[in-house]
């Protein structure tokens, strides 16, 4: 049945880790090599992630028994359309790497470098296993080991301000992780299984009723507060913004969206089973999308440091795609879903630029850094490229979600969510202007930010080729549509094709 | 009126590399000037070049178009249902020649006008990426395209309104992205809200959108473009930005923007009513009224406003306004013969406000010279740009036999067939009101005794300057003279309302 590519799915996740491991031992007499090591096992990773795509494209979504046990008593490893996420994530991780080998050196120094790329690992392989375990316990473990190797490298800066925003970030997760954990055990207790596709299955036996629901919800508030949704987004913008800016990259772009797919993999639980009426709940995530959208722009507008900005900017974004998911009709949570991936893109664009006009001229506060365009005009170019993408003016990859969201709003008989997208999106320009305005058209006031140079060849060639893959997903939005849309007619069977 | 010419079978869609072509070329000069390489004197080439070679392929597209055929590319596949095609028709042609023809002509100034310095190369950068983009909404074909170059431009020429980097005009440029991005976010609704209704989106001459769709929805829709669009085509109370802006740019840009920018905005709405929900759904919905008072207001309001302006370059813009106007009227009244004199005015608009723009350019670059009252005595002083401004605000006043009589003869002509006596009171109106606030400043300049007032320009400006104002100028004659031609926008305007109106 399956190709010889199945094979590479517990190697997609155990070459990160044990690259993790070994990149101290790698790197002993030459710090530095651990960056050069990070950046070979990712790539490596990369490509068995593109085999495990291809294996998919051709003949559809598989699974692979560890260690040869049948599902129900071993773990399962699942390939389906949403894990197809895998091969972006690695790929922008091979992306990211090369920026931060020269971005450390103001950072910290050379002997940390091999934990920190350990660290790096860990995340990346945490997130992949994320994505294709078929299993609620790994599931839970997996989100620990990205949610820890997270906390550390916010703390990995190592000035006061890090460590007090990675401990504002560990507590707040702990209580998630614990949510979740506590919710896992509730369904093994209701179903005596693990398995995913099982705990469906039995879950249907099962019923309804309130233990069926606290997990639910212990799921959804864990997965929200990972997510950074509004209420509960506080430890965000501090850790985004203080952790070294390829961290920021990885953390905005992609760690955020650990609570999104774990969200979607809850659905398909509970969607299969059809036990709960989940209409209010979804109601009350179209309002939180559509409020986390407002605040997040809200609280964007009154910061003078670009990378809080930044971390802001985000809240906004996963409020775009929780109003997706909520909205539940067909477009809405396609464009929800190609949002998980356009997003990541684009935040790694801004975030990578913004590091790189803050590593050449030391300053960070948009008053400071006037007039930097004319100093850095590629960097500042590929800023404004993110900057016009994540606003989703047309043709960048911005938009191809909000047409998506926007239609499944009027699809899913919510016409107003459609229009507040709309708007909305105009309330996130406001500072996307200002930043552009102060970078392009306002004077310098200092002369380390008008005799700044360009950054080197290792740093501007991610950041360049970031910020054109913005306007080509944009012209091209039909290619992540290509993994998306099975999964979401899957899941959403009521709907139909 | 009857269309001289008869198509039979309607014009023939070809597959042609030629709309992309056009669109790109002018690209080629943005990156002739981003490229660090060049020296200044091959810079001026590499922009003068393309954007001649994209005039010459606008006016091979209109020689198609008046063969019957219909160009189109399909340029890419945005999402499995959506493609970014360019399709070339009768509308579509003559505004592109006139995008390309006066931004050729803007291009030209812009070389004396713009000093040598750093923000040199972002000037003319962004200007030819505007021009493309331009092009690339007079050839869009389905309304996405149009959606993407529009904002596109919009967002692009926010960097030349900025351009002088003065507080005023951080303002303006301020107050313009805000208008522009809030009407690009409604055209953004009505077109999703289109493609709710009918799942496509592809420009059909009689419309697209069906009847039996719901009532409510359709109107949405409508009043979404219609706000949209308005913003940029200046309809009042959506101005706001229009007298800013185009005081504060650089004269050429000024010419662009009031010339073939702001006409986007009503080129919008015809696409809107002609091919997206036709004649007979306008008329079917009701709004056309209700579009005609909009209109009207604006007409009037505009030249109203115009009157009391000191500054040249503010009374100019919120003339545009009042002319502008005229286009969203024609389209409300839902004729083929007003149609038609409503797309003979965008192209001899844009020719006749580029040659004010420019000539008011010119005396700000002679010595600073921004207010009517400083124009004293300047018809001795600046005799050829003196003549060529009298010239153009002749035209705007629709003296015969200029171009401006021409567009609005067939205007008024075409009102006339539909029994809108209202209208051509306004159009007559706005003629008188366009005399009451150009022909103070021509009398200036040659009657006014020039005593009290320091002498601040003396010299005509150099040829770069000079030459393309002038070739304005002729075309306001040519255009008058010639419009009978083939090939003149006349003839276009008429095969796009046969389109439109089946046959007329």
């Amino acid at each position: 049945m399956t190709g010889p590519w199945a094979e590479a799915l517990p190697w997609v996740i155990a070459l990160p880790l044990v690259g993790a491991a070994l990149t101290p031992a790698v790197a002993v007499r030459r710090p530095r090599a651990a960056g050069f090591w990070a950046w070979g096992v990712l790539l490596v990773t990369a490509v068995l992630a593109a085999g495990l795509v291809s294996e998919l494209l051709a003949r559809g979504p598989f699974s692979y028994e560890l260690g040869g046990w049948p599902a129900a008593y071993g773990i399962e490893l699942r390939f389906d359309h949403f894990s197809a996420w895998v091969l972006p994530l690695a790929l922008l991780f091979v992306v990211i790497v090369p920026f931060s080998w020269r971005y450390l050196d103001h950072v910290m120094p050379d002997e940390r470098r091999p934990p920190f790329y350990a660290l790096l690992l860990l995340n990346a392989g945490g997130m992949i296993g994320f994505c294709v375990t078929g299993d609620l316990f790994n599931l839970f473990v997996f989100t620990e080991v990205v949610s820890l190797s997270s906390y550390a490298l916010v703390a990995v800066g190592g000035r006061g301000l890090a460590a007090f925003a990675a401990l504002k970030y560990l507590f707040i997760g702990a209580v998630s992780s614990l949510l979740m954990l506590f919710a896992t055990a509730q369904l093994f207790v209701l179903t005596g299984s693990l398995n995913m596709a099982e705990v469906s299955l039995r879950l249907a036996e099962v019923g309804g009723g309130t233990a069926v629901m606290v997990a639910f919800a212990a799921y959804a508030v864990s997965f929200m507060v990972k997510a950074a949704m509004f209420p509960v987004h506080v430890w965000l913008p501090d850790a985004h913004a203080i952790a070294p800016s390829p961290v920021s990259a990885v953390l905005s772009g992609m760690v955020v969206k650990v609570g999104i797919v774990g969200m979607l993999r809850v659905y398909q639980i509970y969607y299969g089973a059809e036990v709960l009426e989940l209409g209010a709940f979804n109601l009350a995530l179209v309002w939180l999308g559509a409020v986390s959208i407002v605040m997040g722009a809200f609280f964007a507008i009154f910061q003078d440091d670009i990378k809080l900005m930044l971390a802001y900017s985000t809240i906004s974004n996963i409020g775009y795609i929780v109003l997706g998911l909520g909205l539940a009709s067909p477009y809405a949570v396609i464009g929800a879903s190609v949002h998980v991936f356009n997003h990541a893109l684009i935040k790694a664009t801004l975030f990578l630029a913004a590091g790189s006009i803050i590593h050449q001229t030391g300053f960070r506060t948009l008053s400071d850094l006037r007039g930097v365009a004319r100093a850095m005009p590629q960097t500042s170019a590929a800023m404004a490229i993110g900057a016009v993408s994540i606003v989703g003016l047309p043709p960048t990859a911005g938009f191809v979600c909000k047409w998506y969201i926007a239609l499944g709003a009027f699809e899913a008989n919510q016409a107003p969510f459609g229009f507040a997208l709309v708007f909305g999106a105009l309330f996130i320009f406001i500072y996307y202007i200002r930043m552009l305005n102060a970078f392009y058209f306002q004077k310098p006031v200092h002369a380390a930010v008008a005799q700044a140079s360009e950054t080197p060849w290792s740093m501007r060639g991610p950041v360049v080729l970031l910020a054109s893959l913005c306007l080509i997903l944009g012209v091209l939005g039909g290619i992540p549509l290509t993994f998306v849309e099975p999964a979401v007619l899957d899941l959403l069977p009521l709907w139909g094709p | 009126m009857t269309p001289d010419v008869a198509l039979v079978g309607g014009p023939v869609a070809v597959s042609s590399w030629w709309p992309g072509v056009a669109v790109a070329l002018p690209l080629v000069g943005v990156a002739a000037v981003s490229a660090g390489c060049l020296t200044d004197r091959w810079r001026v080439v590499a922009l003068v070049v393309p954007a001649v070679a994209a005039l010459a392929v606008a006016l091979v597209l209109v020689g198609d178009v008046l063969a019957g055929r219909l160009p189109e590319l399909f340029v890419l596949r945005m999402t499995p249902t959506l493609w970014m095609v360019l399709r070339v028709d009768a509308p579509g042609a003559l505004y592109g020649a006139t995008v390309a023809a006066l931004g050729l002509l803007a291009l030209v100034y812009s070389f004396g006008y713009v000093h040598r310095g750093p923000r040199w190369s972002r000037y003319f950068g962004f200007l030819m990426a505007s021009l493309a983009c331009t092009l690339g909404v007079a050839y869009a074909g389905n309304l996405l395209t149009f959606l993407i170059f529009y904002e596109a431009f919009s967002v692009l020429t926010y960097a030349l309104v900025v351009h002088e980097q003065t507080p005023a005009a951080i303002r303006a440029g301020a107050k313009y992205i805000a208008y522009i991005l809030v009407g690009g976010s409604l055209v953004l609704a009505g077109i999703l809200l289109t493609y709710f209704l009918a799942g496509d989106l592809t420009f059909v001459a009689g419309g697209f959108l069906a009847a039996d769709a719901s009532h409510g929805q359709l109107l949405t829709a409508f009043w979404c473009f219609v706000a949209g669009f308005g913003v940029k085509a200046a309809l009042v109370p959506l101005h706001g930005w229009v007298p800013d802006a185009h005081p504060a740019a650089p004269a050429p840009f000024s010419a662009v923007l009031s010339g073939v920018m702001v006409a986007a905005g009503a080129f919008g709405i015809m696409r809107v009513a002609f091919d997206v929900f036709g004649v007979t759904l306008v008329g079917a919905l009701g709004v056309a009224p209700w579009l005609t008072a909009i209109a009207a207001v604006t007409v009037l309001v505009g030249a109203l406003l115009a009157l009391g302006q000191e500054d040249l370059k503010r009374r100019l813009a919120y003339s545009t306004i009042s002319q502008m106007g005229y286009l969203t009227l024609a389209v409300s009244l839902l004729g083929a013969g007003v149609t038609a004199g409503a797309l003979v005015h965008l192209v001899h608009h844009a020719f006749l406000k580029g040659t004010l723009f420019f000539c008011a350019g010119l005396w700000i670059h002679a010595g600073g010279v921004r207010r009517v009252g400083e124009l004293r005595g300047m018809g001795a002083r600046m005799p050829l740009t003196a003549a060529a401004f009298t010239l153009a605000a002749l035209g705007m006043i629709g003296v015969p036999p200029l171009s401006g009589f021409v567009s609005k003869w067939w205007l008024g002509v075409g009102m006339l067939e539909v029994d809108a006596g209202i209208a051509l009171a306004v159009l007559l109106a706005g003629a008188l009101l366009a005399a009451g606030y150009l022909l103070p400043v021509v009398y200036a300049m040659y009657f006014a005794p020039s005593g009290t007032v320091a002498v601040r320009a003396g010299r005509e400006a150099p040829a770069t300057l000079l030459a393309p104002t002038l070739a304005a100028a002729a075309l306001t004659i040519v255009f008058g003279l010639g419009s009978h031609y083939a090939g003149f926008p006349l003839q276009l305007a008429q095969v796009a309302t046969a389109a439109w109106f089946g046959g007329g």
